[in-house]
């Protein structure tokens, strides 16, 4: 391909702007030797000019606010559920928390009223093996037992908590 | 110029606060975009679709989809690209969808449509330039609603939206170089579009 056809290709683009600089002085240096050049590149001038003055299509005056409303409900949804999940966390941390705290007052309440939580086969010999008594398998079942209670409350509060989010949310 | 630069750089400023602020869940700064971008999205949306209520469509799940992937959006890149590509995906899975054709051939209806300001004239203009330009500017409107998709689009962020190359690169998801041949052959297919309206002469 001659330098005259390399330049030729590149005029379109030249009126559009988007030469790099080397491009750019390439072709200036080219139109000014090649009335044909020149000439081509004049043809794509006003091709150019209209397009960067066409017309502005308007959108619908409501749609500004029906996409907000749109989005902004999105949006809100998804702070909604941020929190949520944060809250979870920190609720889930505290449960634990106060689950293991309050596990030896549990213990020792339990292990005084309540020998009806001791198993039936609490006299095994690994059970026996711990310091001389079935402190091994009352434990975990009592433990289990107490942390059932506190995550079954929990899991009701959460279903509840979510419901009454929804319902709020349909009314808005 | 000084001042031209002072107040570009600003408003790259303000959109920027406007990104960051969105991504921690402001409302308000949701609002600020969706009206900053409202003309230039609707517009683009409605180049590639050519139906005012189908791009309508596409501008509120743009936003819709701007919400729910705005924390995975790095905030030192640049916005206006992130955004067209959201838009550019979901008007072609759009086109895809319902106009499995629309994507390179032309429609019939013309997607032009004329503003109030528009119609008030120039002062400096004669009735009958005045004319001539609104005449000029529907022959190319219609011209450029007859090019393929592809052509409109990298013409319209070119010209409309002025965009570098690089930009539009970032948007379509091509390299510089295909991005700079698309520009090339679109406009020549346009001014043989807009000559093939005048058999024997020139348009002008």
């Amino acid at each position: 391909m001659s330098e005259h056809d390399k330049i030729r290709e590149l005029l379109a683009l030249a009126a559009a702007d988007a030469l790099t600089s080397a491009e750019e002085r390439q072709v200036a240096e080219h139109v000014r030797s090649c009335i044909a050049c020149s000439n081509e590149l004049e043809a794509w001038r006003p091709i150019a000019s209209e397009l960067r003055r066409l017309p502005t299509p308007q959108p619908s005056p409501w749609l500004v606010q029906a996409t907000l409303a749109r989005a902004g409900a999105k949006l809100t949804e998804q702070a909604e559920r941020d929190w949520n999940r944060h809250v979870m966390i920190v609720v889930v941390a505290f449960a634990w928390l106060l689950t293991i705290a309050s596990w030896p007052v549990f213990h020792f309440v339990t292990g005084r009223f309540g020998s009806w939580l001791e198993p039936q086969f609490s006299h095994t010999q690994f059970g026996q093996t711990l310091l001389g008594r079935t402190w091994f398998s009352n434990t975990w079942i009592s433990f289990t037992a107490f942390t059932a209670l506190g995550w079954l409350a929990g899991g009701v509060a959460a279903v509840m908590l979510t419901i009454r989010q929804r319902g709020e949310r349909r009314l808005a | 110029m000084v001042g031209a630069t002072a107040l570009s750089l600003e408003g790259l400023v303000a959109v920027d606060a406007d990104v960051v602020r969105l991504r921690r869940g402001d409302l308000n700064a949701l609002s600020e975009l969706i009206t900053r971008y409202q003309n230039r999205l609707y517009r683009y949306l409605l180049r590639l679709v050519r139906q005012p209520a189908e791009a309508e469509d596409l501008f509120q799940q743009t936003w819709l989809k701007v919400v729910e992937k705005i924390r995975s959006f790095d905030a030192s890149r640049n916005f206006d690209a992130w955004l067209f590509t959201l838009a550019r995906n979901l008007a072609i899975d759009h086109l895809r969808r319902i106009r499995p054709q629309s994507l390179d051939e032309p429609l019939a209806d013309s997607w032009h449509s004329e503003t109030v300001a528009d119609r008030i004239p120039c002062k400096d203009d004669t009735p009958l330039d005045h004319a001539l330009a609104a005449e000029r500017r529907t022959e190319m409107s219609e011209a450029m609603a007859e090019l393929p998709m592809m052509y409109r689009e990298v013409l319209t962020l070119r010209f409309e939206d002025e965009m570098k190359i690089e930009e539009i690169a970032q948007v379509t998801a091509v390299p510089v170089s295909t991005a700079k041949s698309r520009l090339r052959r679109s406009l020549e297919q346009l001014r043989y579009a807009l000559e093939a309206r005048h058999p024997g002469g020139t348009w002008q």
